[in-house]
This record gives C-alpha cells, structure tokens and sequence, in this order.
C-alpha cells in the first residue's frame, strides 16, 4: 500500500520504476514536467516521492525548498550520483539510490521508507489521540476539583458547562437549570448566535426532555416553553447557526439523583461524537449530582440555622421588650397600693388590708418573675455583665444567711452555717452568686415544713472527690481541679427521683400541689445553672422524697 | 415651702410621687414631656428634680445636661428615674451630671428618703 511519485524527465527511468512496482501493492505515477508538480502535490500527497536528479536540470534546490512545506510527511528519495550531490541536498532526504544499484535493493529502500512512513503516521495518531485524552483528563480533573470547591448550586451548573465545554468541542449546550430558588433557567452556550426560532426550538426540546424524567407522574415545577427564562453565552456572535443544527449528533444526560432532577443538558456538535466523548460527557454530568446534593443540603441547613438564629434574637428582644413594658404599669399598681398601705390615704380596716397585702404580695411576685425573665433572656443572648473579681465565698454566704434569717424565723425554721476554716478565694461575680445562693435558700425555706432544719454547708473539694446522682455525672466529670462546694441542705419534702433531671430545666417546676402554692416562675434554678456555668462551675442536686433535698454548688479556687 | 419638679411621661408615676411628696410637704409641679420639663425647670427654679430617661421630644440625659452645664441651675440636683438597668446608662447619667439614680421599678419610700437627705 503506497502512493509513490517519481519525478524525472528521462523516459527509460519512468519505465524501469513502473516495472519495478508493477507487482507491488503501489500506486505508481510518473510525472517527467516538473513544473506541474504543485498540482499534483496539491491534489493528493504522495507518500513516497522519487526525484531523478541525474534529470532535472533546473534549481532543485530552490524547488524543494517550495514544495517540502506542501508534502512535509512524504518520504523523498533522491536518485543521484553521490560523488557530484550537494551535501546540504543528501541531507534534506530520507534515502538515496542511484542509477548502479540493482532493482532489488532500490525495491527494498523504498518499501522500507513507505513502511516506516505508515509506522510514523500510525504513532503520531496514536500520539494526538494519546495528548487528546490527556487533555481531558486534565480537564475533567480540573472540573472536579471545582466541584469539590464550592457549595454554590449556580457555580456548580456553571462549572459543569464549563467542563463539558473544556473536554469535548461541540458547538452548543443547552442546560436546563434548577439550581437558581425562583425559578429554573436555560442556558445556552453557544459557538455561534442562535435565532430567537431555534432557542424556541431548544426551550421545548427542554421542556419535553424534563417532562419525560417525570413519566406519569406530575413535575415539581410546571415549566413551559414560552415562560422558560433563557441565559445564552455566545462565542462567536458574528456568525449565526441555522436549523440543520438540528440534523448535528447530539447527546443528552439528567443530573438526578434519587427523585430530585437539579437539571438536564443536551450538547450538539458537527461531527459524530465519539465513544470517548459520550463517557467523558457522562462522567461530568454524574461528577456535579453530589456536589449539587451537598450545596442543596448546605443551603437548606444554613437557611435553617439563619432562621433559627433570627427566632432566637426576636425571642430575647421580644421579652426584654416585654419585661420592660410590664414594669412600667407594675410599678404604679405597687406604687398605689404602698400609698394605700401606709395609710396616708387615711384608715382602712382589717379585711382591706389583708387584701391589699395580697394584691401587693402578686405584684412582689409578677416583679420577681419579671426580673428572672430577664435575666435568662440577657444571659441567653449573652448580654448578662459580669463582674469577676476575687472574693471569699464566707461573704456570700453571710450576706444571705443575714438576709434571709428573718423570714425563716417567721416559717419556724432554723438557718445554720456549716463553715469549714480559711477556704480559699474564688474569682466571682459576688453579686451574681448572692443572686444563686438566695435563690436556694429562698426555695428550702418555701419546700421545708415548721420546726425543721436548714444549713448552709461550704467546703474545699477536688473535683474527683465530688459525687452526685448519676443523673449529674457529665457535669462534674468536665470539673478538675479544686472546688469550693457550697450546700443547701434542707428538711423538705424533697423530689422524686424521675424528677431530678429536670430540676434544672426551664419552666420545670416540679409537679406539686405545694410547689404550685408557694410559687415562683420556675426560672431560678435554670438561671443558677447559667449563672454557674459563666464560673466554670456546676450545679447539682441530691434528693429524697419526704426527707429533704441538698442544693449544691461548686466554683474553681482562684489560682 | 421646698419646690419639687417632676418630670416623666409615665402619668401614674407622676401622680403616685406627687401624693407621697406632697405627704412629705413639698410643693410639686409636674410635667409629662422634656420640652415641658426643661420650661418649667427654668421658671420656677425648683429645689429639686426627678428626671425619667425615656421621654418623648427631649430624653433626661438633655435636660440634665442642659441644666447642669448653665450656671443659674447647676446646683439644683437631679434624681434620674430609669427602667434601664444597664452599667454604660448609669455612666451616661454621671456625666450629664446627675446626682442620683434610681432604677424602676422602685420603692417610694425610697424616692422620698433620697429627696429628703438633699433638702432636709
């Protein structure tokens, strides 16, 4: 197999090559006027080229300086006497034979010079096909990398197109789009214009394509092909493609994963696609699914969460607006019923009185539920101030034993301090921790029957020496180090088991006919737990149905 | 007779400190806004003043700041009156020149023990 040339202007030459080739499988041609050489050349390249040179007479130098450029893979022979050729001429060719050697062996340096000619444009083939699917590679390793980078659904639609546009050259995609939230949108990307017909065309050609992923059942969104929003890129916006687009090979995928379609492209192009290009197409198309399911979650988490964060904001600003505007008339009704209570008004008899004491003891306690509002909405929201410094927790512990000694004694109850000797400083917001230890001491003194015994106990503790109810465990097993533990031990009627675990929850109040008579918003403990926690401390407690509860609180020794 | 304005647009709490001064023997005069308050301030040139924070028209911390920067009135003390609980509110009174502050809710007995520490 071989199309040979042999150009020379002697007759008997072109006579004893024909002979020569008449047996192979060659297609011979003689051509003795070189000046029709470019036609030829032009017309079909030879693969083996014979040049006479014992009979050309004009500049063949200059000649094949011309005509090398138009046949560059041909192998070209020269047929010359060795000893009168131009060294610079020898080496411009692939072989040499002359007019002594026997037929054989210029037979041979031919077949030679066609074979390994075949063998080189094979490679080069191979070659190019070889950088092709490098290239791709490469392409589809970039566009991967570029899904892995983003979680932005646009971005990634976009991406893909590029990628599909990266590795395969085609003329047109047309992606249809659900990633933007209102409505989905079909991009064009496009080589060269597009008449406002042929977008028609493609606007129901992916109406019809979505419809079909949705075979007997109804798609999620009603889409339609006049109301189909279109976004086209243009390369080339000077030329213009015409309907025999239409007649291109083309190719489609879904990018669906499980029921949720996030698209569907289409690319045309020219000529067939290959085997290569539909996997490679395939691959890109399947690459993008996870990404796009991973930026459809993220969204929807982050969508959540910005929801979540704005309810909570509006939660705190709603009660400390709230609060604010309940004070305000509170603080009349209490203002009033002292006037009234201090009798400047004038007398009032026994049965008004206790009413006015009723009425201001609610107020007292609208005021105290008020202010615990507050206080978990400003610490929730982390808007509590606190003012640590180092402080003895004897200070505390006097300061509401002081306080608090008058109305125990009015319930017939004994409040004791159990002080153990020098306790170390803390660092803590005195204020605050009055604030936690009023709130228990105030609550023993409501859950504890006449006659009976509170105590007020404070010692120093390592962390690991510390045990609680299992319930408390996850608490103390974050504390290390050494505690100061303050316990208000009571006489009460104490808490069932099933109920500890929520003693320290929100609006928890313990289900109780007594509870309910000795009120309180249910918020105290709640916020000694937070308040503690702003210590790095922690509270538990202990307890036992009929015999008593143990309140107890524990904050790190100042270092 | 000792001259007491008070100054907040909450009308009952005007009323209820009027009634226990009054008890007391001072001489009130009330208004429910700052423009009025800042007016009558300079009118009768009372013994003393309770200011509320938030007030339409012109806020306490003006009226304070206004009265205690002008040397005719710069002696008249202010109690500011205040639902706000804030630390940086209370560093604000200081220096608009306020002498005391009270928050609400609070007790009349105590409003009337601070107004008579100052003019008794």
């Amino acid at each position: 197999m071989g199309y040979i040339l042999l150009v020379s202007e002697r007759a008997d030459e072109g006579e004893k090559f024909s002979k020569l080739f008449a047996f192979g499988k060659y297609e011979f041609e003689v051509l003795s006027d070189l000046t029709y050489i470019f036609d030829l050349v032009n017309v079909r390249v030879p693969d083996v080229i014979i040049f006479d040179l014992f009979s050309i007479s004009v500049d063949f130098k200059g000649l094949l300086k011309k005509i090398r450029p138009l046949c560059e893979n041909s192998a070209l022979i020269l047929n010359t006497d060795n000893t009168t050729a131009d060294k610079e001429l020898l080496k411009s060719a692939n072989a040499l034979i002359n007019d002594g050697m026997n037929d054989d062996l210029i037979l041979a340096t031919i077949s030679m010079n066609l074979r390994m000619k075949n063998s080189m444009e094979r490679l080069s083939a191979t070659n190019r096909d070889l950088a092709d699917s490098l290239y791709r590679l490469n392409a589809l390793y970039s566009t991967s990398s570029q899904f892995a980078g983003t979680l932005d659904k646009k971005k990634l639609i976009n991406y893909m197109v590029e990628g599909i546009d990266k590795s395969l050259s085609f003329s047109l995609t047309s992606t249809l789009s659900f990633c933007t939230e209102d409505e989905p949108v079909l991009l064009i990307n496009s080589l060269y214009d597009l008449s406002e017909e042929i977008i028609g065309a493609l606007k129901l050609r992916a109406v019809l394509q979505y419809k079909s992923q949705y075979e007997g059942s109804n798609p999620p969104y009603e889409i339609n092909s006049e109301t189909l929003k279109v976004s086209k890129h243009i390369k080339y916006p000077a030329n213009k493609f015409t309907f025999s687009l239409f007649q291109y090979d083309n190719m489609f995928a879904s990018i669906k994963l499980g029921e949720t379609l996030f698209g569907c492209v289409e690319i045309f192009k020219e000529a067939p696609f290959s085997a290569e290009d539909a996997k490679c197409f395939q691959t890109i198309a399947q690459q993008v699914i996870l990404p796009l399911k991973s930026a459809t979650l993220y969204q929807e988490i982050k969508e959540t969460n910005l929801k979540l964060e704005k309810l909570e904001r509006l939660k705190s600003e709603f009660i400390s607006i709230v609060s604010h505007e309940l004070r305000t008339p509170l603080t009349s009704i209490k203002n009033s019923l002292d006037i009234l209570l201090s009798g400047k008004c004038g007398e009032i008899n026994d049965a008004g009185n206790k009413f006015l004491d009723m009425a201001k003891r609610n107020v007292q306690r609208l005021s105290g539920i008020i202010n615990d509002l507050l206080d978990l909405s400003k610490i929730e929201a982390g808007k509590m101030d606190f003012h640590f410094k180092k402080m003895n927790i004897h200070q505390v512990i006097d300061y509401v034993k002081n306080n608090l000694s008058l109305s125990a004694k009015g319930k017939g109850l004994v409040l004791s301090a159990e002080e153990a000797e020098n306790l170390p400083d803390v660092n803590g917001d005195s204020q605050r921790l009055e604030q936690v230890l009023t709130h228990l001491d105030s609550n023993a003194i409501k859950f504890t029957p006449e006659g009976k015994h509170i105590t007020i106990k404070s010692e120093l503790k390592n962390a690991a020496d510390i045990s609680v109810h299992p319930y408390f465990q996850d608490e103390i097993s974050k504390l290390k180090g050494n505690y100061i533990v303050v316990s208000v031990i009571d006489e009460g009627i104490g808490i069932a088991e099933k109920d500890l675990l929520h003693a320290f929850d929100k609006f928890a109040q313990i289900e109780n006919s007594l509870s309910r008579k000795v009120g309180g918003s249910g918020l105290g403990l709640p916020i000694a737990k937070q308040l503690l926690e702003a210590h790095k401390g922690a509270i538990w407690c202990n307890s036992q149905l009929e015999k008593g509860s143990d309140f107890c609180f524990a904050i790190p020794v100042a270092e | 007779m000792k001259k007491i304005l008070i100054v907040d647009d909450e009308q009952d709490i005007v009323e209820s400190l009027k009634f226990v001064l009054e008890v007391e023997d001072y001489t009130c005069y009330c208004a429910y806004n700052g423009e009025d308050g800042l007016r009558l301030a300079k009118e009768i040139m009372p013994d003393l003043i309770i200011l509320d924070v938030m007030m339409p028209k012109i806020n306490g911390y003006k009226i304070s700041r206004l009265l205690k920067f002008d040397n005719k009135y710069k002696n008249i003390p202010i109690l500011m009156v205040t639902a706000r609980t804030q630390e940086e509110d209370k560093l604000i009174g200081e220096e608009t020149g306020v002498d005391e502050y009270i928050t609400k809710p609070f007790e009349l007995d105590a409003v009337v023990k601070k107004v008579n520490e100052y003019l008794k």
